[in-house]
């Protein structure tokens, strides 16, 4: 073992370090100066401000050359590449039965605990699992969009529910796309009595001056929120969720029946829900516009029995 | 024809993604900014609408206001959502400029930090719900994340960003945090303006209230070893304290700094008997060294002189005579 080899081969060092008792005392000497060697020849600490700067830019060189050189090559850019973060913050409008087929929409529960009332939206059964069939699933959720886009052009509250952590970020993020005065969610646990117990909940708002009840709700996980459910139907409250094979779909009033156990469909279906009613939003503004438009137009055309001249 | 619609009013209202892009706050400091805005105007009064719903009741109603409004503590989850924003925008800029992910080295590099968040009483006011220990613990681990860049930011020396982050962060820290971080730190002395100390030392029920001024050097008529003058209520040392290992304690811290001829020493000291009160004497000296010399702090707290020796004389216990004395054992 002579030290050259050992210096270019820390790894070979540290295992001669690790067997060092079975070898001789002067190799066992020479390989603990070699791993001392090794270690001098690791980055000193960073002590003034001139270190950090120079620390930042050996860091930021490989950024430099990709930025440099990315023009010349491929058109692929950071904005037009694929990312894992896309799925929840730039989901499609439309959903296709590949999607679905892609985020694991059609795993359904054990075949065992199938609700018969899901035999609709059931393909079939696969290593003792419920298959769900997408080609049900596409038109409900196309429903259910069409449905929410209404109610947002209606000016309805609309709620998105989602207590699980890795559900928090979609709801929140769908709720952001509604805007401020239409989009509601909720990413921790539905408070029993939140609609049926208003007083106690919302004692400093003036019940009287704020409109509690929400006129939507999509819930992404409706097995663990049935207290919020049956609180929906007390109040007359329409009620959209993500319906999986164990479940009845006469829970809500417009079932989607997928898997309720990915993130990843959550995204998805959450995610064209709330494009379908961000439009809404969007054609409600346009409809005021209208409105204000014909009004003045009406007023215009009124016999003129007023004053006349300047 | 109605998607058609849908569509075209959209872009009109959103317009297309290359404006959306540009409209966007292009740094990720004024977003922060924004961020801050948000947490401090945690209520917000809906504004009236009057363009509502068919309803005639629900007309005159207005929306809530909070995005969180059905978890029915909106202010908390709405600043629980402005902090994990300012997380991640924090955490995009430092990426941005190279300083994320640090390597160990780097981390090693970095100065510690000592937070002091606000109290649970403090938050419970701060986010108008009681703060439970859960609630209290998911909020200061997100405000020691964001300390953490913060920290980072600061030492790098990207002051704009590491200012910006300090703005949110200082809105959760405790008002009682310098008392919090100066607790057990002993007072600085500060010399009047004679260039006098005061300190003062205590050994077991002696204390001794020392004031020490450096001697004035004449340059003409200096004697080949400079004279001062230790004076004990109003006693010369050797008059005040006979015995020599007295003088021995109270000169030590002298002798140890070298400064021997230095300084003039006047003290009124009470309480105790001669060892007690030659300790608090020398222990009074030793504070006065320092606080005209700080250098000597190692030395004298390795030294143990600057130490108030915390032995007292113990008290005598029942069946027994004395402190430790025990009578007699007797076998029957």
């Amino acid at each position: 073992m002579s030290l050259p080899t050992a210096a270019l081969r820390p790894w070979f060092a540290a295992s001669t370090r690790c067997s060092s008792r079975t070898t001789s005392r002067s190799v066992a000497a020479a390989v603990r100066c070699q791993s001392t060697a090794t270690a001098s020849s690791e980055p000193r600490r960073l002590e003034t401000q001139a270190d950090w700067e120079d620390f930042r830019l050996q860091k930021g060189k490989v950024r430099t050359l990709i930025d440099t050189f990315g023009e010349y090559g491929s058109t692929q850019t950071e904005e037009t590449t694929f990312h894992l973060r896309d799925s929840l913050h730039k989901p499609p409008r439309n959903a296709t039965v590949s999607a679905l087929l892609a985020a694991g929409a059609h795993f359904g529960h054990a075949s065992t605990r199938m609700n018969p009332n899901f035999m609709p939206y059931a393909y079939g059964t696969r290593a003792g699992i419920t298959v769900i069939d997408l080609d049900s699933t596409l038109p409900l959720l196309r429903r259910a969009a069409n449905v929410t886009r209404a109610v947002a052009r209606a000016g309805g509250q609309i709620l998105f529910i989602g207590t699980r952590p890795d559900l928090k970020p979609v709801v929140q993020k769908a709720a952001e796309r509604l805007g401020p005065r239409q989009g509601y969610y909720v990413g921790e646990r539905w408070l029993p009595g939140t609609l049926t117990n208003k007083r106690e909940f919302f004692k400093d708002q003036n019940l009287d001056s704020v409109r509690v009840t929400p006129d939507l709700a999509i819930i992404l996980n409706p097995v663990a929120n049935v207290n919020a459910i049956r609180e929906f139907a007390l109040e007359n409250v329409p009620t959209i969720g993500i319906i999986d094979s164990n479940v009845d779909p006469r829970l809500v009033m417009y079932p989607i029946p997928a898997n309720d156990e990915n993130a990843r469909v959550a995204e998805l279906i959450a995610g064209v829900l709330s494009i379908a009613g961000r439009e809404g939003v969007a054609l409600r503004q346009e409809d005021l516009r209208n409105q204000v438009f014909v009004e003045d137009k009406k007023a215009r055309q009124r016999p003129f029995n007023g004053r006349r001249g300047a | 024809m109605l998607r058609r619609q849908a569509v075209f009013s959209l872009r009109r209202c959103y317009g297309t993604t290359a404006s959306l892009r540009q409209a966007a706050p292009s740094s990720q400091a004024s977003r922060l900014d924004d961020l801050r805005a948000g947490i401090l105007g945690r209520t917000q009064q809906p504004t009236a609408n009057t363009e509502d719903a068919d309803d005639d009741v629900r007309k005159f109603k207005l929306p809530p206001s909070s995005p969180s409004f059905y978890t029915a503590r909106p202010v908390f989850y709405d600043q629980v959502a402005q902090l994990e924003r300012a997380i991640a925008t924090a955490n995009n800029a430092l990426r941005r400029a190279q300083l994320l992910p640090l390597p160990a080295f780097a981390r090693a590099s970095l100065p510690p930090i000592h937070p002091v968040w606000q109290t649970k009483e403090e938050m419970t006011q701060h986010f108008q719900t009681k703060m439970t220990l859960a609630r209290y613990r998911k909020v200061t681990k997100l405000l020691n994340e964001l300390n953490d860049y913060h920290r980072i930011a600061n030492t790098a020396g990207v002051n704009d960003l590491a200012n910006k982050i300090y703005s949110i962060v200082s809105l959760f820290e405790s008002s009682k945090k310098d008392a919090f971080l100066a607790r057990g730190k002993r007072k600085p002395v500060v010399l009047d303006v004679y260039g006098r100390s005061y300190t003062v030392g205590k050994r077991k029920t002696s204390s001794a209230r020392v004031w020490m001024i450096p001697v004035q050097q004449q340059e003409s008529s200096s004697a080949p070893l400079p004279m001062t003058t230790i004076l004990v209520n109003n006693i010369p040392l050797n008059e005040f304290f006979p015995l020599p290992a007295d003088r021995e304690r109270i000169t030590r811290p002298l002798k140890v700094a070298g400064i021997l001829g230095k300084y003039n020493v006047f003290s009124i000291v009470r309480g105790g008997g001669t060892t007690g009160q030659s300790g608090a004497l020398a222990h009074g000296i030793a504070k006065g060294v320092v606080a005209h010399e700080p250098e000597l702090e190692t030395l004298f707290r390795r030294a143990k002189l600057t130490r108030r020796d915390p032995r007292m004389v113990e008290r005598k216990k029942t069946g027994l005579a004395k402190a430790r004395k025990r009578y007699t054992w007797v076998k029957r």
